[in-house]
């Protein structure tokens, strides 16, 4: 493929494409994103192309891997255009089923469609399903229509011109202006205004600069990144040319998280066909821009999220922040002006710049403006990747898209913003998605990481899991976040074992208070935020833990005990051959008995038990 | 010829030259505020967080260590206000009840204010200040020791655990190191932990009020200028 | 040198910032980072030994211990945890006898967890040497233990 060299090439070579990919020819999309790749998508996805190549439909029907299309929990997914059939856990067997008589003969297979819960009635399409309705999948949606490893799908649906539009003669202040009009603030977690940012590198001295992705995801729970990097890796490096020409860069990186091995081999993939189409490289589009992306792959270490620890790792060093009186914008990577963004604020740019500004800022708030992938886990019924307008309330997130409780208890609150923000009490659910107003309740948008929560989850154990996750992953650099953290997790530990005192609650809190103050970077700044959300909306669960010495949610081993009740029990014996601990007894058919003294609330027990005989008090 | 720059510390005026840094011009002009991992011989970490001070800007005020933080024109710095105070004498307290066997730590305590401890006492042996790492590779270049490890894990090591040709005992880390230069009489017993106060230093006195300098243990083993 | 190494350093030498991609490497081929390896990295790339060994132990990516053959991570993040990803730990570690982060003593397992590898939706998972396993349970996880286990004491008699 000869590089394309100007402007116009690139039109030319957009109609072409276009005009061979005629829209009646039938085309199988199979959700390859996260989700399903660990429901074996690439099993369903061969056996169609095996189907295809032994009965010659190679021809009339097109098959195209796709990324994440969001509904993870449905995958594998498969949708059939033209007709926008969409298929939900879909096996390989199906497969010659699917062709017979959807692709050739135009039926749908019922057991195969989605159920609306609520009218309890089979519907056929995607826009439908209740899941997508409520969402605004501005972003999310081009990955159903790009095959991440193919270049042309992405000029297919006109990328590359958001970058062919600025290169044509838009000055790059031009450029920064369009994205502060826009609103777009950091959707990393800091919400930090990005025009701002841009122009202060712009600004700063130097003739070496650098744009770098933060793909390093580290929030539990959370995946929008490796949904768009995986599914739409072109999207961010043409958002990535554009900051880069806007600010003057000449060099990038993308540096990608070590657990996401497949993102890094689609972004490898996506830098190469883009060099080879002459996207990167010197003289792109015959403009006389020069960039180059290079892939750092980063080692395991959550602090690498932040941005100068982040810098140490391309640099090969340890994963160390330093403190940022001094800003990256002025000196980051090896010292020069670097400008580095998340993922998904590197997606958006080339959007807006086809969109305009006012077609972004329209969608929100005042604060925040345009959407936010949010990663929606836990005890919902519809998990995956979804995409909403700021102002979008939590209700409408958790019940009309989530689909309510997935385990038919209440749901208590969501956890937002991963281990840097805070839990939110379902009283509180009329809030809008937005960066402000959540900060302002104990909480933040963060990354989009949105963990449900019911009864049965006890948030002084939530705490407890958090502050136990920061202190393993603090670079322990300084005293507060070293040991300031590791003594709230002492605290809340001795509260979860039963050794809670009243006077241990204003301790948790001021310490808390003074490791957010004082902490050096923003890993131990923001470290309490789960603790101290904890304690403001469900303080009685912590009274309930030290003057009670119970756990209302019945998760804290040191106060419950498990019992089986002798009503339910019919002595099938599985809880006793699953025991570690061989703490259970009993003969054939007889009721069993948990040695209290023995049981070590493992909580294995439970799981197996077909007739929900063990009890927790 | 250096530039100079003029800023403002507890409401007093001084002129510096650019490029230093705002607790070593507190120091300078004799405005102690208390700190442990840095030394004026070697590079600042910004690790112990004992020397923080407010840094007034547009009406707001915004918690930073003084160690890295660099003078500018204008620049106004609250170093002993009340809410700093709080936060020294909390980080203070963390310290001392990590790493209770060692005068200077303790005197530390002591000069922030640390009156009672509500941590049950640990007895680690080293608090991480980073001073012997640093004297190794930045005096030396002989970068024997290093950080090894992560968060609770964080030590001080050989590489790969080996003592390394470069080391050649000079034990310049042992003559900097707050636990070995000033150790306690006795490494405190089991159950007997407590801010003893036996370090002779000047809160025996009676007009003696936080904030004051206490004369620390930790002054004399880095020379500072208020033991001469 | 031997020549896996003079192949991983090549294009690289001098070149400290090469560091943490060269370990990359070698822990994929040889599983960890030998004390060996580590002063024919410092060399060759001009690090300090000292350097070397920090970014080793620094991130949870390297080993400085062999490892065993079966890696078992179990996901520990907040999806999973609030789905039950402590029963399948206690479980892994209970029926192979090892702690977090250790390799069993016939070298066949090592169990680890890691907080979070991005299936948040499929909670609670466990990869077994990079394949994925969704909404896992202790019965099914003791299952494929005991799967592996069979397999490999039959390729052992074989």
């Amino acid at each position: 493929m000869p590089k394309i060299a100007s402007i116009t090439d690139l039109a030319a070579l957009r109609d072409r494409l276009l005009s061979v990919r005629s829209k009646d020819a039938v085309l199988i999309t199979v959700c390859g994103g996260p989700g399903c790749q660990a429901t074996e998508c690439h099993n369903v996805s061969a056996e169609v192309r095996r189907e295809l190549d032994t009965n010659g439909l190679g021809e009339k029907v097109r098959l195209r891997v796709t990324g994440c299309h969001g509904f993870c929990e449905q995958g594998p997914i498969m949708v059939i255009d033209p007709a926008n059939v969409f298929y939900g856990q879909v096996k390989p067997a199906d497969v010659g089923e699917i062709l017979n008589r959807t692709v050739i003969q135009g039926e749908v297979i019922d057991r195969l469609l989605y159920t609306d819960p609520a009218t309890k009635k089979k519907v056929v399409t995607e826009a439908e399903i209740p899941f997508y309705r409520a969402q605004n999948p501005t972003l999310l949606s081009q990955n159903r229509q790009v095959d991440p490893l193919s270049i042309e799908d992405y000029l297919a649906i006109g990328g590359y011109a958001g970058l062919a539009r600025v290169l044509a003669g838009t000055e790059p202040e031009k450029v920064i202006a369009e994205i502060e009009a826009s609103g777009l603030r950091g959707r990393g977690g800091g919400g930090f205004p990005t025009a701002r940012k841009w122009a202060a590198c712009r600004a700063a001295h130097g003739e070496e600069k650098y744009v770098i992705c933060n793909a390093d995801e580290g929030d539990p729970g959370a995946f929008m990144d490796r949904g768009i990097l995986e599914g739409n890796p072109h999207a961010v490096i043409e958002g990535m040319l554009i900051g880069a020409y806007a600010i003057g860069a000449e060099h990038g990186y993308i540096y990608v998280r070590n657990e996401y091995p497949i993102a890094v081999v689609h972004a490898r993939e996506a830098i190469r066909q883009a060099m080879e189409y002459g996207f990167l490289g010197g003289d792109i589009l015959g403009s006389g821009m020069r960039f180059d992306i290079d892939i750092a792959r980063g080692g395991g270490a959550f602090v690498c999220g932040e941005s100068t620890a982040l810098m140490a790792s391309i640099e090969g060093k340890v994963g160390e922040p330093r403190p940022k009186d001094v800003h990256t914008v002025e000196h980051g990577l090896w010292n020069k002006p670097t400008t580095l963004n998340n993922v998904e604020t590197w997606a958006n740019v080339p959007s807006i710049i086809n969109n305009g500004a006012a077609w972004f800022s329209g969608m929100g708030t005042d604060s925040s403006k345009g959407t936010k992938i949010l990663a929606l886990t836990g005890k919902v019924r519809n998990t995956g990747l979804v995409e909403v307008a700021f102002g979008t309330t939590l209700r409408t997130v958790v019940e009309e898209i989530g689909g309510g409780a997935s385990d038919g208890k209440a749901i208590k609150a969501v956890q937002t913003g991963g281990p840097s923000g805070g839990c939110l009490p379902a009283y509180l659910f009329d809030l809008p998605v937005d960066f402000d107003i959540l900060w302002e309740k104990g909480s933040m948008i963060g990354s989009g990481g949105l963990v449900v929560m019911d009864e049965k989850t006890c948030m002084v154990d939530v705490a407890k899991y958090f502050l136990n996750f920061l202190q393993d992953e603090s670079c322990g650099k300084c005293v507060p976040c070293r040991i300031g953290v590791d003594r709230m997790l002492e605290i809340v530990t001795d509260i979860t074992e039963g050794r809670g005192r009243p006077e241990q609650i204003p301790l948790l809190q001021e310490l808390g208070e003074t490791v957010a103050h004082t902490a050096l970077c923003g890993l131990g700044k923001t470290a309490p935020n789960p603790a101290l959300s904890t304690l403001r909306y469900f303080s009685e669960e912590y009274e309930a833990h030290i003057r009670e010495a119970s756990c209302p949610a019945g998760v804290c081993k040191s106060l419950i005990e498990y019992t089986i009740d002798s009503a339910h029990c019919d002595g099938c014996g599985a809880c006793l051959t699953s025991c570690p601990q061989g703490a259970i007894q009993g003969e054939k058919d007889r009721l069993h008995t948990i040695d209290r003294e023995a049981c070590t609330k493992c909580g294995i027990c439970p799981t197996v038990c077909a007739r929900n005989a063990i009890t927790v008090q | 010829m250096h530039q100079k720059v003029t800023l403002t510390i507890d409401g007093a005026n001084m002129t510096v030259a650019k490029g230093t840094s705002v607790l070593d011009a507190a120091l300078y002009y004799a405005i102690c505020i208390p700190h442990l991992c840095h030394l004026p011989t070697l590079s600042d970490i910004g690790a112990c967080r004992l020397c923080i001070v407010e840094h007034v800007q547009n009406g707001r005020s915004k918690i930073t260590a003084s160690c890295t933080l660099l003078v500018q024109e204008g620049m106004v710095i609250r170093a002993n206000s009340e809410r700093v105070r709080t936060l020294r004498r909390n980080i203070a307290e963390l310290l001392v009840t990590q790493a209770p066997n060692s005068r200077a730590i303790q005197d530390i305590a002591v000069r922030c204010g640390v009156t009672e401890t509500r941590f049950p006492f640990r007895r680690d042996n080293c608090v991480l200040c980073g001073r012997c790492v640093r004297v190794c590779a930045e005096h030396y270049q002989a970068r024997a020791i290093g950080f090894v490890g992560r968060g609770k894990n964080r030590r001080v090591s050989y590489p790969f655990a080996e003592k390394p040709e470069s080391c050649v005992m000079c034990r310049a880390c042992l003559n900097l190191c707050p636990m070995a230069v000033t150790p306690c009489d006795g490494p405190m017993e089991e159950g007997l932990e407590y801010l003893c106060g036996k370090c002779e230093s000047m809160t025996q006195e009676p007009q003696y009020s936080v904030g004051d300098c206490i004369r620390c243990e930790l002054g004399q083993s880095f020379d500072c200028t208020r033991h001469r | 040198m031997s020549e896996f190494l003079e192949t991983i350093l090549e294009g690289r030498k001098s070149q400290p910032h090469q560091l943490i991609e060269v370990l990359h490497d070698i822990q994929q081929e040889k599983g960890y980072i030998s004390r060996k390896s580590g002063g024919t990295i410092s060399r060759e790339l001009g690090v300090p030994l000292i350097e070397v060994y920090r970014v080793a132990n620094f991130y949870k990516a390297f080993s400085l211990e062999p490892r065993g053959k079966h890696i078992i991570t179990l996901c520990s993040g907040t999806a999973c945890h609030v789905r039950g990803a402590n029963p399948l730990l206690n479980q892994a570690m209970g029926l192979l006898d090892v702690e977090e982060g250790e390799a069993t003593e016939d070298g066949l397992f090592t169990v680890e967890s890691v907080h979070c590898i991005g299936t948040c939706a499929l909670a609670p998972v466990v990869v077994l040497n990079g394949v994925y396993h969704p909404h896992m349970t202790p019965a099914k996880l003791r299952a494929l233990i005991k799967k592996v286990r069979r397999a490999e004491e039959e390729s052992a008699h074989a």
